[in-house]
């Protein structure tokens, strides 16, 4: 397998982005671990480096290291290739904080509006984070997240007024 | 007559706002009751006839599907991600499995690898198919309309035979598919339904994509320049449309896409006539792949990988690490990111769908000034489709 193009424009952009660390997953997908406060320069130098769209920003949820990862999918119509931008900040949910990036990429206005609702990430910058999203009132209020520590089953069970089927400390129990 | 101020008393009575009109202002609720907007509502602010403001408003088709997956083994969760996009169940289904293959570091057997291709190509034919029905119910041309569902139907047969459901399939899994081809008489059926198909897009262009109604409705309305387009995250047809020449299947190809040979077509216009014909474009492309794969042949072989965890499927653990995978749906880019822990469960899934960009910022752009009249016709033009915003 070549991976020249992807080993050079890992390379490019390390030179410019020190405090980065990067590498070459396979073919077409390359990833990058960024300290936080690093977000919008690097996001910029991405831009300038040809990768045109975002794709999505994913938060996944390490409770056993108290910390929340986002990672920025991006992609670049121009190499094919797609990068993982990966960056971790605290789980707390008043430390978990990072800048807003769409004023360089305006789409991710609405993937911060996401992960705040679903991860209570909050994205400093952006002032469409508490307009209402997918979540109802009722739920928001209620501090519905998909954390891994929300126990959404007892949740639901108080919400619509379940009764337990199957006995919880089973060990093949799935909802 | 009733004056306006004893309407808006008699409102508070009632435990109702009824917010001050000043002229011909006014605020709509579109959708979701609309046909045009499929269980998703916008908020347009109205000066008259025309859109001064619109506030996309989702989140009527959110079931938790991402949480939900976190809960589940890896097999169960094909029966609950398809269900994100409806009318193109196939997509979800491939991605999750593609991911998942990526994690085990399998290699698909090449039988599965050409059955995946066809279900994947099926599965946008009959997702135009239906956009088409769509889109000429808006225009008003219902004969269309009623002769894109009916031939839609006839995938759906297929479909069926092929996996023993019309619409949510639970066929591809990770590491195959989850069962073999009925027989050479169900090649023979997608062979003449794909011919039957050829024939009838000369129908659609005389009545619905060379009619006066449809280029009068369609042209110049909802217009997106290119630079729009990349910044806003829009993908696939609409992103042809805007003038951007670009594949998935031929960026990062998958599956037997290299060895297929098939035409990317791009307008420049970027306005909701542009995105029709695109589409009409590509379904005439998608049929020319399927005619190609069925002349290559099926490969002969295994349709799914051999692994010892297969007898235990809940029991069955997927190494930790993270995969993301993509393909080219009739509506955009359709993508998941999948993480493992090294557990029977996932960790995390993300399923990004087209409608997350194409739904919320970019129609609240490309609504501003449009006609009352455009609304739908601007929504159905960008193939919107809510439950993938929801999730």
């Amino acid at each position: 397998m070549n991976l020249e193009k992807e080993q050079m424009i890992v390379e490019t952009i390390l030179q410019k982005a020190p405090y980065a660390e990067g590498k070459v997953r396979r073919e077409r997908r390359i990833e990058f671990r960024i300290p936080p406060d690093r977000i919008r320069d690097f996001l910029t130098l991405l831009k300038e480096n040809n990768f045109e769209s975002m794709m999505q920003i994913t938060a996944v949820d390490w409770l056993k290291d108290g910390e929340i990862e986002l990672v920025y999918q991006m992609w670049s119509y121009t190499h094919a290739i797609h990068a993982f931008v990966k960056t971790r900040i605290p789980r707390d949910v008043d430390k978990a904080r990072a800048p807003s990036v769409r004023d360089i990429y305006p789409v991710a206005e609405t993937y911060e509006r996401d992960a705040h609702e679903f991860y209570k990430v909050t994205f400093e910058g952006n002032d469409k984070l508490e307009m209402p999203w997918i979540l109802e009132d009722e739920d928001r209020e209620a501090g519905v997240s998909h954390r891994k520590d929300f126990d959404m089953l007892g949740y639901v069970k108080k919400k619509y007024k379940l009764l337990d089927r199957f006995e919880e400390d089973k060990e093949n129990y799935v909802i | 007559m009733v004056s306006q101020q004893e309407l808006i008393r008699e409102a508070r009575e009632n435990g109702m706002e009824l917010l001050p009109l000043e002229k011909d202002t006014y605020e709509l609720f579109f959708g979701p009751q609309h046909m045009a907007t499929e269980n998703y509502s916008l908020i347009l602010k109205m000066d008259g006839n025309r859109v001064v403001k619109a506030i996309a408003n989702p989140g009527f088709l959110h079931r938790g599907f991402e949480k939900l997956a976190e809960y589940r083994p890896w097999y169960t969760n094909i029966a609950l991600l398809l269900r994100i996009c409806v009318p193109e169940p196939d997509v979800p289904e491939a991605i999750y499995s593609m991911a998942v293959d990526e994690l085990m570091g399998w290699e698909i057997p090449e039988r599965a690898q050409w059955i995946r291709t066809t279900v994947l190509e099926m599965a946008r034919v009959s997702a135009y198919l239906f956009w088409t029905m769509g889109m000429a119910f808006k225009l008003g041309v219902y004969t269309a309309g009623q002769w894109a569902a009916a031939y839609r139907e006839r995938f759906m047969v297929l479909f069926e035979q092929l996996t023993g459901a019309r619409v949510y399939h639970i066929y591809t899994i990770p590491g195959g598919v989850r069962r073999d081809i009925p027989g050479d008489k169900w090649l023979r059926q997608l062979k003449d339904t794909v011919e039957y198909l050829k024939d009838k897009l000369k129908d659609f262009d005389n009545v619905l994509f060379e009619n006066y109604i449809t280029f009068k409705r369609l042209e110049g309305i909802g217009v997106m320049d290119k630079k729009f387009a990349l910044e806003e995250g829009v993908t696939g047809p609409n992103l042809r449309a805007a003038g951007v020449r670009t594949d998935v299947r031929k960026l990062d190809p998958y599956l037997l896409y290299p060895e297929l040979e098939f035409e990317v077509p791009v307008l420049r216009e970027g306005d909701a006539l542009a995105r029709a014909l695109i589409r009409r474009f590509e379904l005439e492309q998608d049929l020319y792949i399927l005619e190609q794969l069925l002349e290559m042949g099926l490969p002969s072989g295994p349709y799914k990988v051999e692994h010892a965890g297969f007898k235990a499927l809940p029991r069955f653990k997927v190494p930790a690490g993270d995969a993301y995978a993509h393909v080219e749906s009739s509506k955009g880019d359709f993508g998941a990111y999948v993480v493992s822990d090294g557990g029977n469960k996932p960790y995390r899934v993300q399923i990004r769908g087209p409608s997350i960009a194409h739904g919320i910022r970019v129609i609240e752009q490309l609504l501003v000034g449009a006609r009352l009249a455009d609304v739908p016709v601007i929504l159905v033009s960008l193939d919107n489709c809510p439950p993938d915003i929801d999730r």
